[in-house]
Order: structure tokens, then sequence, then C-alpha cells
């Protein structure tokens, strides 16, 4: 199957946890415009609200 | 995060929702609600002088309820972005009473009362749902008394808790009384894998066990008196890459003890406020009352509420669990019924980090199909450098990281000390140096007090380095002018209950920092041409996917398996979970996919040597040489081969798990094993795995596989028996099936490490199993027709023991190669441009074996869509005029980095290749004539180092 791309597409992503930061991150090195949008008002999700992380114990932000 | 937040290529919309989705794949229309803020994003500067004004005081929900914030807050310290947002449900500004004290403290004039929001209209290709989860509200369980009693907490709470920048900086206090609490228990398993309505879903949410597991330890650290910590459990899940190891830390802790068993109910001491857990336990079946200071449930996830909504926006389903719908039949867990709409992370169903972030980057280079490239930017303008040539300025800036370390460190009399060293011209703190606000403090004054050297005394170089470089860049001060001193790790961390030696340590390393930052000299990063092609090695499932979408990419790939065939693993199995598909079909598809592509794909090849660097690999393959400039590691695991252990070898019926797979792949409706169909099968799991001596991990695809297999022959009438230490069944579907082996008959029984189940037999035939049932604590005989040992994955050895030689590319204990980063860079590894999917870095299953190869796919594309590759400057160099060409750091360095070349006068000298050298320094330090130089660790610079240490002590 062969997309039908526009020439100025860009990628939405939604939620701005780390999943969603993370895809938004790769898209945007390898030049795609990414909207990044999240309900909060802050970035982060549920991983900045946690104070170390298995397994590695290092600091979530 | 920030990195996030910074991006020229994204644009941060929060507070904001999608409301419409037209259009199709290459071509959608979105429309977003930007919730109004009532701040204005460009001016608010994030100083909090509004907060304060405030005069409302509400629960802080970041907190979970915990602390407190005002109606206009910033929902936590390293928000992004930083803007400050009036929550109007509680702003006293209505139609009937004017507050406004917020507006007239902002000196920015950013407040604007009237905001109504907007709408915006967004084009684009691909739509990724990355949306998350839920905590599930364990107040549903009414036996546990969840917000009824005083010291039952949630394991989120307990997180906030235990957070240093939480509501009670970290210190474990049970909310009754604020004292700190002796005797702590864990109820896991809140709220999933139940049973009845009001427990919550039967799926198992993954990630409770190892956070149970993380916090014993951290409740050790941060209340080292501790008594006892009970944890009630069922099975302990620890099956993830280092997990197990992980559990194994926690049970040499002497206060901790793992009991089976799910309590019944809790009640509450009426005087003390002790939690009473009642609990049978599940080894010996004895109920008793366990008194403890403060019980935390470990609650589970739930798809997020607002799934519904947002499903019906993107016109796509959910599935039985309200998570969104997967089209299983790619095998892929990113496709969702829609083309161009990806899922990944917690809204398709529960994972824990290192799984979602692989999802995220998979979903990422899905979503590229769809998607146009930015032109490439040209060579950044000539920015203005902040001149270096006079006198060093230094600017040193000390974080609190919260309380992280000036919970510890006195922060004034550091400052008063870096004040009184020469050349220090500026000295500031900051809560947290590395929120938005503190790095723009940061770049203000670079420029206000003309900067020219910068020195944090912060966290570790190893995550925030960059972070400030970056900062220091974008205001035209020379990234390598920026010096970092580790006074949290090397200080306030390790040195806790000594204050005052703590800060004398920090001292010392922050004059040494600026010692340093003064003999610093601006570095300058090359770029060198990238090779737009890339080769995959190994062509299992995790290879063929990244080559697919690679190529789909617009890459020229080259794909080469060691077997005949393309396929891997998935050629011995028959139906895979979690969907049941046909492995025959799935790989059959992904094989005609390669066929059709302009893959060029070679079968039984191997590699004999790599040479080069990102961007620039010469590859020697049995089959021809080849130039790439990436290169993805797909060469995927082995099944452990049992030694004598359960009778394999010795008892011709005692065969492994794959044996089986081959034999149900070819039976029909009747199974038959060697032509008879067996009565009872016994399964006996963990074999080769979760081992210190043989395989420390969990091999995590056993205990879903021996549920497939058991079901199946199970459903052909035969009896089965499964003996295992803790049933792992975690990923989609998994748990459900498990319990539908049991409503099926299938019996489950556990041993433990101490008493391995034991085969005996004669003629060459198993004929029982003995086991020591615990629960009743007698020995249990089962004939048996047959035994399946349910066998770990462990390393290509062959393979990974010549590429690890090869690329350097390090190996973990068990012998998988190991990720730049276990849970954040679970694609990439330490050496450039050399990337790992799927098994070869540790056991997985397919779907994300397939998530990975995906994800692997995106991080090669950020590399080859450029057409140069920076190199870090901070390298080795060798001086030629004072090289001897004795040869020695040619033989030294891992890297290949040196080797001996002629000059123009005829003389020979070491020269150092910039790409390949990591600037590790062995060289310098080895390099009999001093003629090498680490550009970024001079003698000058180290030396700078000492004195400044020694400075009055000698
Ligand atoms: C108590 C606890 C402890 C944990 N500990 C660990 C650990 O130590 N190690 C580990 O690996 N994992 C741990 N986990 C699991 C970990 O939190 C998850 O794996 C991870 O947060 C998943 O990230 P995510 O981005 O998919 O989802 P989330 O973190 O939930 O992020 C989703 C984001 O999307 C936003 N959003 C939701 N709906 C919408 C919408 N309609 N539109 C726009 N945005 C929306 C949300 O506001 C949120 O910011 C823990 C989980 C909990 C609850
Ligand atoms: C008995 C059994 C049952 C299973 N059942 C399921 C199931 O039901 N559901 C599920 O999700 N998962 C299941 N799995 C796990 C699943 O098979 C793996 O997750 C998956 O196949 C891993 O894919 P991979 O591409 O990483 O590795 P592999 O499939 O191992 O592929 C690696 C490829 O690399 C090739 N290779 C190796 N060395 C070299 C070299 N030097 N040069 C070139 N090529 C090389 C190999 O020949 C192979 O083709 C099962 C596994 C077993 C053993
Ligand atoms: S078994 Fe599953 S649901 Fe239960 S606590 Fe462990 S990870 Fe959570
Ligand atoms: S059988 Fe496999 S998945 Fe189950 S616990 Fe043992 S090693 Fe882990």
């Amino acid at each position: 199957m062969t997309p039908r791309k526009r020439n100025d597409n860009g990628v939405l992503v939604l939620g701005g946890g780390i999943t969603g930061i993370q895809a938004a991150l790769d898209l945007a090195n390898s030049r795609t415009k990414v909207y990044l949008v999240e309900k909060s008002p802050s970035l982060g999700g549920r991983m900045a609200q946690l104070d170390k992380t298995f397994p590695t114990m290092d600091c979530s932000i | 995060m920030l990195d996030a937040g910074r991006h020229p290529n994204i644009e941060v919309l929060t507070n904001s929702e999608l409301i419409e989705l037209g259009g199709s794949a290459g071509n959608f229309r979105a429309k977003v609600w930007r919730r109004p803020r009532y701040v204005n994003e460009e001016l608010c500067t994030g100083c909090g002088q509004c907060a304060e004004d405030c005069p409302v005081v509400v629960p802080n929900e970041f907190e979970v309820g915990m602390g407190a914030r005002k109606a206009i807050y910033s929902p936590f310290a390293q928000a992004v972005p930083n803007t400050y947002i009036i929550d109007r449900e509680n702003c006293l500004n209505s139609d009937f009473l004017v507050c406004n004290n917020c507006q007239k403290s902002c000196d920015r004039d950013a407040i604007n009362y009237d905001d109504s929001g907007k709408v915006v209209d967004i084009n684009v290709g691909a739509v990724i749902v990355a949306t998350g989860f839920d905590v599930y509200d364990a107040s549903a369980i009414p036996s546990y008394g969840y917000g009824l009693y005083h010291n039952v907490l949630t394991n989120m709470e307990l997180e906030r808790v235990l957070n240093a920048t939480g509501p009670t900086q970290g210190h474990i206090v049970r909310p009754s009384d604020h004292k700190v609490p002796r005797k702590i228990a864990f109820i896991q398993c809140v709220g999933s894998r139940g049973e009845g309505k009001e427990a919550g879903c039967q799926y198992c949410s993954r990630f409770c066990c190892m956070n149970t597991v993380k916090d014993c330890l951290l409740i050790k650290q941060h209340a080292p008196d501790i008594e006892e910590v009970l944890v009630f459990y069922i099975d302990i899940r620890a099956a993830g890459k280092g997990f197990e190891d992980f559990y194994r830390r926690s049970q040499e802790m002497p206060e901790l003890k793992y009991i089976r068993g799910r309590p019944s109910k809790i009640l509450e001491d009426p005087e003390t406020h002790d939690p009473i857990i009642f609990v049978e336990d599940g080894e010996t079946g004895k109920v008793s009352r366990i008194k403890v200071d403060m019980a935390v449930l470990a609650s589970g996830a739930v798809s997020a509420e607002s799934n519904s909504r947002l499903a019906d926006v993107l016109g796509i389903e959910l599935d039985e669990n309200g998570f969104f719908e997967i089209d299983t039949k790619y095998g892929s867990p990113l496709h969702t019924l829609r083309e161009g709409v990806y899922v990944c992370g917690c809204a398709a169903g529960v994972n824990d980090i290192s799984d979602s972030v692989a999802q995220g980057s998979g979903a990422a280079a899905e979503a590229e199909r769809f998607a146009t490239r930015l032109p490439e930017e040209k060579e950044p303008k000539e920015k203005k450098e902040i001149d270096t040539s006079g006198p060093p300025r230094v600017g040193v800036f000390l974080c609190h990281c919260g309380i992280n370390i000036a919970g510890v460190l006195d922060i004034e009399a550091l400052k008063e000390h870096a004040k009184s060293i020469p050349n220090v011209v500026h000295v500031e703190d900051n809560l947290f140096l590395c929120s938005d606000e503190g790095q723009r403090m940061v770049q203000e004054r670079i420029s206000e007090h003309k900067l020219n050297r910068v020195v944090a005394a912060a966290c570790t170089p190893r995550t925030h380095e960059p972070i400030f470089r970056e900062s220091c860049d974008q205001v035209g001060l020379n990234p390598y002018l920026f010096e970092m001193v580790n006074v949290r790790d090397q200080c306030s961390w390790v040195h806790t209950t000594t204050p005052d030696k703590a800060t004398a340590k920090a001292k010392d390393l922050i004059k040494m920092g600026v010692a340093r930052s003064k003999h610093l000299q601006p570095l300058y990063k090359n770029s060198i041409p990238v090779n737009q092609s890339v080769l995959v090695i190994g062509g299992g499932v995790a290879g063929m996917c990244a080559a697919l979408e690679l190529e789909a990419q617009g890459l020229k790939v080259y794909l080469i398996e060691k077997e005949g065939r393309l396929g891997g693993i998935l050629n011995d199995l028959t139906r895979v979970y979690p969907a049941n598909l046909s492995a025959f079909e799935l790989s059959r598809a992904l094989m005609e996919k390669v066929e059709a592509s302009r893959i060029e794909a070679t079968a039984s090849t191997e590699i004999n040597s790599i040479r080069g660097f990102v961007g620039n690999f010469d590859v020697a393959t049995t089959n021809g040489n080849l130039k790439v400039g990436a290169i993805v590691i797909a060469t995927g695991a082995h099944i452990y081969k049992p030694g004598d252990e359960f009778g394999y070898g010795q008892f011709d019926n005692v065969i492994t798990n794959q044996e089986l797979e081959n034999i149900l792949h070819d039976s029909r409706d009747k199974i038959k094993i060697k032509g008879e169909t067996p009565e009872t099968v016994v399964f006996v799991q963990c074999v080769g795995s979760r081992d210190p001596e043989k395989n420390s991990g969990c091999s995590r695809y056993c205990c879903p596989t021996t549920i497939k297999q058991a079901i199946r022959l199970r459903e052909s009438g035969v009896n089965v028996a499964v003996l295992h230490r803790d049933m792992r069944t975690v990923g989609a579907q998994a748990e459900e099936q498990y319990r539908r082996a049991r409503e099926l008959g299938v019996k489950f029984i556990r041993y433990n490490d101490e008493r391995l189940p034991e085969v005996f037999g004669d003629g060459g035939r198993a004929r029982t199993v003995e086991i020591l049932e615990l629960a009743l604590q007698r020995i249990l005989q089962v004939d048996v027709d047959y035994v399946v040992l349910a066998a770990g994955m462990v390393p290509n050895e062959a393979t990974t023991a010549k590429l690890h030689d090869i690329l350097k590319v390090p190996r973990d204990a068990d012998g998988f190669f190991m990720e730049r980063h276990a849970k954040l860079g679970p694609v990439e590894t330490t050496i450039e441009g050399v990337f790992v999917a799927g098994c070869v870095s540790g056991p997985k299953d397919i779907a994300d074996s397939i998530a990975q190869g995906s994800a692997a796919a995106a991080k090669v594309a950020s590399i080859i869509c450029k057409e140069t590759v920076e190199l870090e400057p901070t390298t080795c160099t060798v001086d030629q005029s004072l090289c001897r060409a004795c040869g020695q750091c040619v033989e030294i360095c891992e890297y290949h980095g040196p080797s001996l070349v002629e000059l123009a006068d005829g003389r020979r000298a070491a020269k150092i290749n910039q790409a390949l050298c990591k600037g590790c320094g062995t060289c310098a330090s080895w390099c009999p004539t001093g003629a090498i130089v680490a550009l970024h660790f001079t003698d000058e610079q180290i030396d700078s180092m000492m004195e400044a240490l020694l400075a009055g002590v000698v």
C-alpha cells in the first residue's frame, strides 16, 4: 500500500506522559513536525509523580 | 520532558484535548480544544508571585490530595511548561465577587480572567494515542477500608510520601499521628486479578509487584529502623529485564517477609488507629490477624475514564477492559482498527516504563509512514559566541534538587564558600535548576554578568549535563565551558547522616569544579557524512519488522539471516498467544512483505567483520561487503537446553516446551505424542530461568506459553498439572487465559526453591513426579505420561559473543546485550549507530519484539534522515611532534581509535580517528611521551583540581 501523503504532514501525539514524549521526540528528531496534545496543564504523566522507578532506581523526571 | 518542551519541531499544547478527527490516514484534519488557562503562556515567567498572594488553599491532586496548592498554581516544580494556571472552580472571582489578587500581583500582566480558550485546526498525516491509564480507586473495595481508616494508604500515596519533594519531604510518617511506622504491610493485586465485581479488573496490572519491591527497598533507606515489612501476594511478578535480580535483592532485606495470601479484610484499632489485617496464609491455610502501623494497598491500573469519549472522536473501538483495541492481525501491539491511528504505552493495556518507551518509539516509526519530513536545517546561522579570551568569569549555580540536596547540605554555607573563590563573579541557588525556570535563570545570568564559565553544583552529569550544555549553547556560551559537580550522589545521598562532613565535601568539590572550569577550552563538534543505508542482522520477527519499517521510510535496507530462511523462532511454533494467531501465517505474512519490498534480504549469510563508526560502517559478510550508516542487531535468543535436570535426556518422555510446540504443530484435533495420546502431562516451570547460577532472569515468555499449551492439551482431554514458583502471566490476555486454564481443570501446584520437584522412572521412561505440596506440607505423587520442561531463554552465545567482540556492545550479567538505559533507552546501545531489537537484549514475546523492531527503526531514522552526523569533540588527539610511534596506544584502545600513519616528512606517528574515539583517555594515560591529550580532560585541568583540593592541606 502506498500511503497517500500530503506534503506538509505532521503527526498528532495525544498524551504527554513518558510514552507520548518518547514518540514525539523520535518523530521530531527525524525532522517530523509534532503536535503534542496533553489534557492536563503539564507534560509528564504518571511518571512525573513517581519517586524513583524500578529497576534502575533513578529519578523520574 | 524539558527536551520535548524545547524541541523546535514539537509544538506542545497542554491543557488541551482532541475534539474532532476528520479525513483519513495521510490527511487527517484535527480540531484541538485549548481550554482556557487564564494565564498568558508567552508572558508568564513562572515566578509564582501570584500563588503567594492567592487566598484560596485547596488539596493538591499531584500529591494525591495530601499536600495543598492555591487556586492559581503550577502543577509541580519541574512542570513543562511552567506557566501558571487558574483553577476557576476554586477561584474567588465570579459574577458576584471580585478578588483579583493574582492579577494585581503579576508584574507581567499575564492574567486574563476572561480567557475563553480556543479551538485550533491541525492537519496531520497520522495520530498516536498515548493517553495512559488511571489508577484504580481502592475505596471501591469496602473491606479494605481505604478512605475510612487513617493508616491505610495506596501505593500512589506512598510514592508521594517517599518523594523528597512530596508532602512530607520524603520522611515516612503515618497519617494518623505523624509517627514513623515500625511495621508496614503491603497488599498486592488491589483492583487487579479480581474474581468478583467489586474487585476491579481481571487482568494483572503488571507494575505493582515491582513497585512494591522498589518501595520496600526505599523504605529501608528512608527509615533504617523499620522493624518489619510484610508483603501479602499471590505471585510476585518480576517479569522484565533486571526485575528478578531486583526482587532477589529485596529478599536479602532481613526485615522483609513475603507472605502468600490475599487478605480478606482490614479493620482498624479504634484507639491506636493501627490497621489489623485478616489473612489466610496461602501456604499453611491458617487465618491470622496481623496488626501493623500502616498498610499500603498496591492499587492496579484501569483504563482511563476518558477513553470512551476519545474513542468516539477517533472512530476506534475499546476492548472489554476499556483500553484502546488493537488490531491483532499484524501481531504488533501498535495498530488500531483505523488506518493511520496508532496506540502505545498504557493506553492499550498496562505496561511498565521500558515497554511503554519502546512502544512510543515504535509508534513513531509507524506514524512516519504517513508524515513528511521537514526540510533539513541548513547550517545553523553563525551564532554570536561569547568571547572567552579574557580572564575567567565563573558563575556558580547551586541546586536544591527539592530536598535531595538542600535537605542535607547547608546551601547558605556553600554559597558563601563559592563567593570566596577567586574568579567567581556570581553565585545563585534554585529549587530545581533543571526546571524550565531554572535554566532560564542560568541563561539570564550568563548575559547579565558576562559569565564565560558556568559551574553547576547539582545532581548527576549522566542525565543532566546535556540540558545545561544546551542552555549555555543557546545563549552563545560554548557548551564545553560548562562544568558539573555532583553534590547529590556524592555528598547528600551518601553522607545523609553526617551533614557537616557532607557540606565540607561539597565545598571541596565545588572548589575543584571552579578550578577546572577556568582551564576549560571551547570545543567544536565536527560533522561527517552519513551513509543512508542500514544493516539489519537477524531475520526473526524483530529483524523483519525493523527492516520493513526502515524500508517504508525510503531507506536502503540490507537484511542478513544466518539460517536458510527468515522467521527465527516463529518457524518452530504453532499458534501464538495472545490472539491465538497461527505462527506460520504471521511469519509468512512478514516474509511476503519483505520479498515484495526493496529490502535486500540474504539468507545463509553471516558477518565476518565490521569496522567504522556511526554513519560509516564497513561490513564484510560471507556474501560480500556492504557500507551502511547504522546497524540493528536482531539475532534473537536460544532456548535453554536442559542438562540432566528432571530426568531430561534420561527419560525420553521428558521433553522441552519447544519440543512440545513441534508436536502440537503436527497434531490435528487428537494430540499424539510419539504415536500415543497421553493421559497426564506435567509441566515444570522455570527450567533454566530465575537461577543465579545459570540464567538469573525470568524468561517471561514461558508462563504464558505453558498456559497456551496446557489449554490446548486440556481441550483434547489430557489431565494437566503445572508445577511453578509463581505464575507470571503478565501481558495482554495472559491472566485471563490463566483463569481459563484453571476453569478447564488444569491444576497449578506451587513448589519452592528449597525443594524442587523430582521425576522418577525406569526403563528410559518417567513414571511419577514428586512434589512437596506447600499448602498441606505433604508429598504429592503424580503418575505421568509426559513431563514438559518450560525452558527459559538464554543468549545465542556464538552470535552474541562474536558481535560483542566486533562492535563492543556491552553484555549484561546473563549475557544478553545491554541497552543504553534499561527503561529510557531500550533499543539503543552505548555504541552510537548500533541498535538492538527483540530477544537479543533479553527474553520477550512476539508483540514486544515487534514493538522493539519498529522502535529501532525510529531511532535509526533519526540518525539517517540527516546528511551528516555530529561527533562529540571530547576526544583525544596526538601531538605528533612528541610521538615516537611506539604503537602502545594502538594496542590498548578498545575502540580502534589510534593507528600509525606516515607523516609528510616520512616519519611515523600515531593518529586518532575522531569518529572512533570515545574520549575515554586510556591511551592518554598510557602514552609514555605524553603526546596524547584528552581534549576535555587535559593534564592542566586535572592538576588544577588537585591543587585546589590540596591547597592549605599540604
Ligand atoms: C504507583 C505507581 C508506580 C509505578 N512505578 C513504576 C516503576 O517504578 N517503574 C516502571 O517501569 N513503571 C512504573 N509504573 C508504571 C508507569 O507509571 C507507566 O508505565 C507509565 O507511566 C506509562 O506511561 P504513559 O505515558 O503510557 O501513561 P501516563 O503516564 O498515564 O501518561 C498519559 C498522559 O496522557 C494524558 N492524557 C490522558 N487522556 C488524554 C486525552 N484525552 N488527551 C490528551 N492527553 C491525555 C494524561 O494527562 C497523561 O499526562 C508505576 C505506576 C504506578 C501507578
Ligand atoms: C516454545 C516457544 C513458544 C513461544 N510461544 C510464543 C507465543 O505463543 N506468543 C509469543 O508472543 N511469543 C512466543 N514465544 C516467544 C517468541 O518466539 C519470541 O519472542 C520471538 O520469536 C523473538 O523474535 P526475535 O526476532 O527477537 O528472535 P528470533 O526469532 O530468535 O530471530 C532471530 C534470528 O536471527 C538469526 N541469527 C542468529 N544469529 C545470527 C547471525 N550471526 N547472523 C545472522 N542471523 C542470525 C536467527 O537465525 C533467527 O532467524 C515462544 C518461544 C518459544 C521458544
Ligand atoms: S500480580 Fe500483577 S496485579 Fe498483582 S500486584 Fe503483582 S503485578 Fe500487580
Ligand atoms: S516459567 Fe518463565 S515466565 Fe514463568 S516465572 Fe519461570 S521464568 Fe518467568
